[in-house]
């Protein structure tokens, strides 16, 4: 009786799996997937491959574009990571499912050679209204492979109701003989970094600190390494190293000099993390990308308390890093002509962009357009930063990302550890980097 | 109480103890990230950060599923996951069937063999199939990515169901041949019944498997079949990090394999007993 019952049940359990089976064919045999829109497998369509942040950017752009010449964009969101993974996959198997790619920067020496010239579209005017570090950057071996939707570059953010506050301002005059303002130099930074490293409340903890200092990332640290004044980013054209040089050691003692005056944590501070402690009021400043301005939630301590100026400046001068993120064509797509018709349509109407997520943008002309704009604060700092004399892009290397991962980061992270041989950490590092670039 | 009771407490409480340790040790992570989902956008980002969400909200929710793709990408999992297991089990039910009853030299290579398969880094494998998928004109299809999915659970379901196949006495099969049954009748009415268990368990790993995978779905897919774990971490930009829609999503999709566990862990834990003690 028993053996009977169970042989019952279990055919309910194989009639269940008969079933799923059943389900599964009839899926596949009625074509599967539930989509997100059609594939953009007809003529009027073209594929763009985006990271997923990016995608808000382009749409305004896509939607004019499809109303103006009929031919539709489909977008295909990855992760940053996986991003990078995809193109190197496809690249590499020779089988794209894109016709456009929006390319990180550091990327564009990587899938160079994968990538069709843009030299016609790189006209004189074209030039003359994109910044010089992003006109160098689109350019491999000669030959422009990208063209910038929109760029990036860290500013100086801070807060209004501590700069603003006289008895802030008549403590700090007293203490260091000059006017409280948002610094331009390095001893500024440091000095006003120190002094906002305060406990508000008199429970005898710091609740706010002047600065932070971010471990767990390499532009900024690179951003302080041309503030020096130091031309060639880590590695020089001729594939010579700086790092252990005397400014690549001033850069690194100054961003870990700032230490005292940041949250502890540093060596896993990221932008993320850095973003957030901001935004819940616990830095006076952040050195942080531009786009971080449109961010600033509606319910943060800091909403409506938030200046923006240039980036600070060094011995060097006032520098940022460009991170900016490019639309490229792959040589291998069969719709060529309508991919580099998107590429153009999207600098030709590149203010879309503006009103969106990031709000931002990669023209001169755009930037400059809505830099007195309420809302657009951010611009002016950004335009500054990016044609000062010292900004420079990040080296065309197509090594660059295991150099930033397998050494500059792992530096940076042991740097900010208190008592760190910098000098020691940077010749370390150069050795690194000369064998993978080898 | 005499000495034997107050053993038999003690060990108890010693087990309720263990229990709750390994629950919350094990349950923590999940149980922050369901709070989280629950939390306002600047809790979420908290530092340092709280535990329980000092207000209930659903937007994080709301903002999960409003988003473009998020549901077509739920859709596209559950088939794809379903497409996989029935792939798996289609192959590897008659695969481990004849291993297991026609022991040659060459069903114990391939046993070994489909092993080997299992330990190959699935990226060797992605990468190919991106230009096969597309030569065959199934690219961007759940089928395609199902298809990819069953070579990371086909050798695991051929060793499960070998090893259940292996428990079944064969003197069962020939009972069934003396009253008549052919092998294939006595497969389907005495050992796949028998063995039914151990089917739900291979399909429950199988459907897992396809679930919970990145990497393929990341190759693979793009419009038409992007699966929810892509989506999910499509939360993490270079530009910022939306914790409380990433949260919320992730709880949805944790959902349905919870329930498929709850539903079925009879026999789960029937079949992993029985490949355990008779394989």
């Amino acid at each position: 009786m028993m053996l009977r019952t169970h042989t019952r049940k279990s055919r309910r359990v194989l009639a269940g799996a008969t079933g799923l089976l059943a389900v599964g064919i009839t899926v596949v045999l009625s074509g599967c997937g539930a989509g997100g829109g059609a594939p953009a497998a007809g003529a009027d369509s073209i594929t763009v491959l985006v990271e997923a942040g990016g995608h808000g950017e382009l749409q305004p752009i896509a939607d004019q574009f499809e109303k103006d010449t009929g031919t539709s964009v489909t977008f295909v969101e990855l992760p940053y990571d996986g991003l990078y993974n995809r193109l190197n996959s496809e690249f590499s198997s020779g089988s794209l499912s894109f016709d456009v790619a929006a390319l990180d920067s550091i990327w564009l020496p990587t899938f160079a050679e994968a990538l069709t010239p843009l030299d016609d579209v790189f006209t004189d005017d074209v030039q003359s209204d994109l910044f010089p570090a992003l006109v160098t950057e689109a350019q491999v071996e000669g030959s422009f492979v990208g063209m910038p939707a929109w760029t990036n570059s860290e500013i100086l953010y801070y807060r209004t109701d501590l700069f603003e506050d006289p008895a802030q301002q008549a403590e700090f005059k007293a203490e260091y003989g000059y006017d409280l303002a948002p610094p331009t130099t390095w001893e500024q930074y440091s000095d006003v970094a120190k002094f906002f490293t305060q406990d508000t409340d008199g429970d005898g903890q710091v609740d706010v600190y002047g600065t932070d200092v971010k471990g767990a990332v390499e532009t900024e640290w690179l951003a302080t390494l041309s503030q020096t004044g130091e031309k060639n980013m880590v590695v020089g054209d001729d594939g010579s190293v700086s790092l252990g040089n005397a400014d690549s050691l001033a850069a690194l003692d100054f961003y870990t000099s700032l230490l005292p005056y940041a949250p502890s944590g540093a060596a896993q501070l990221d932008w993320a993390g850095s973003q957030n402690l901001f935004n819940q009021g616990q830095l006076a400043m952040m050195r942080f990308w531009a786009h971080a301005y449109k961010q600033i939630p509606a319910d943060s301590a800091v909403a409506g308390k938030v200046g923006v100026t240039t980036m600070v400046g060094g011995p060097g001068g006032v520098a940022g890093v460009p991170g900016a993120w490019y639309l490229s064509v792959p040589a291998g797509t069969s719709k060529q002509e309508k991919a580099l018709e998107f590429v153009q349509y999207a600098y030709d109407n590149n203010e879309l962009s503006v009103d969106t997520d990031l709000g931002l943008a990669s023209r001169i002309s755009v930037l400059e357009q809505y830099q007195d704009e309420p809302g657009y604060e951010n611009y002016k700092p950004l335009i500054d930063t990016l044609n000062a004399e010292s900004t420079v892009p990040r080296p065309a290397n197509p090594n660059w990302q295991e150099i930033v991962d397998s050494a500059l980061i792992p530096m940076i992270q042991k740097a900010v550890v208190p008592g760190a041989d910098n000098q020691q950490l940077l010749d370390d590092a150069k050795a690194q980097v000369e064998s993978i670039i080898e | 109480m005499n000495g034997l009771e107050t053993t038999r407490v003690s060990s108890r409480a010693i087990l309720w103890v263990a229990l709750v340790l390994l629950v919350v040790l094990y349950g923590f992570p999940f149980l922050y990230m369901l709070f989280t989902s629950f939390k306002t956008p600047l809790e979420t980002i908290a530092v340092p950060p709280t535990v329980l969400p000092s207000t209930w909200t659903i937007e994080n929710y709301a903002s999960a599923i409003g988003r473009d793709g998020v549901v077509a990408s739920f859709i596209n999992s559950v088939v794809t996951a379903v497409l996989s297991t029935a792939i798996s089990l289609v192959l590897a039910l008659p695969a481990a069937y004849a291993v297991t009853r026609f022991r040659t030299r060459f069903g114990r290579f391939f046993i070994v063999g489909a092993l080997v398969m299992r330990m190959v880094p699935p990226i060797v494998i992605g990468v190919p199939m991106i230009g096969i998928f597309r030569s065959l004109g199934i690219s961007d299809t759940s089928f395609a990515l199902a298809i990819a999915h069953a070579t990371i659970s086909l050798p695991l379901s051929i060793w499960l169901m070998s090893s259940f196949f292996e428990a079944v006495p064969e003197e069962l099969e020939e009972a069934a041949k003396i009253d008549g049954a052919s092998r294939l009748g006595a497969l389907w009415r005495v050992v796949l019944p028998v063995t039914a268990g151990g089917i739900a368990v291979t399909a429950i790993f199988a459907f897992l498997a396809s679930w919970n995978e990145f990497l393929f779905a990341l190759l693979l897919t793009a419009t038409r079949s992007q699966t929810t774990p892509i989506v999910i971490a499509n939360f993490q930009t270079q530009f910022g990090l939306d914790w409380g829609a990433m949260t919320a999503l992730a709880v949805l999709y944790s959902v349905p394999v919870i329930l498929l566990a709850l539903v079925l862990q009879r026999h789960i834990v029937a079949g992993l007993t029985a490949g355990a003690v008779k394989g």
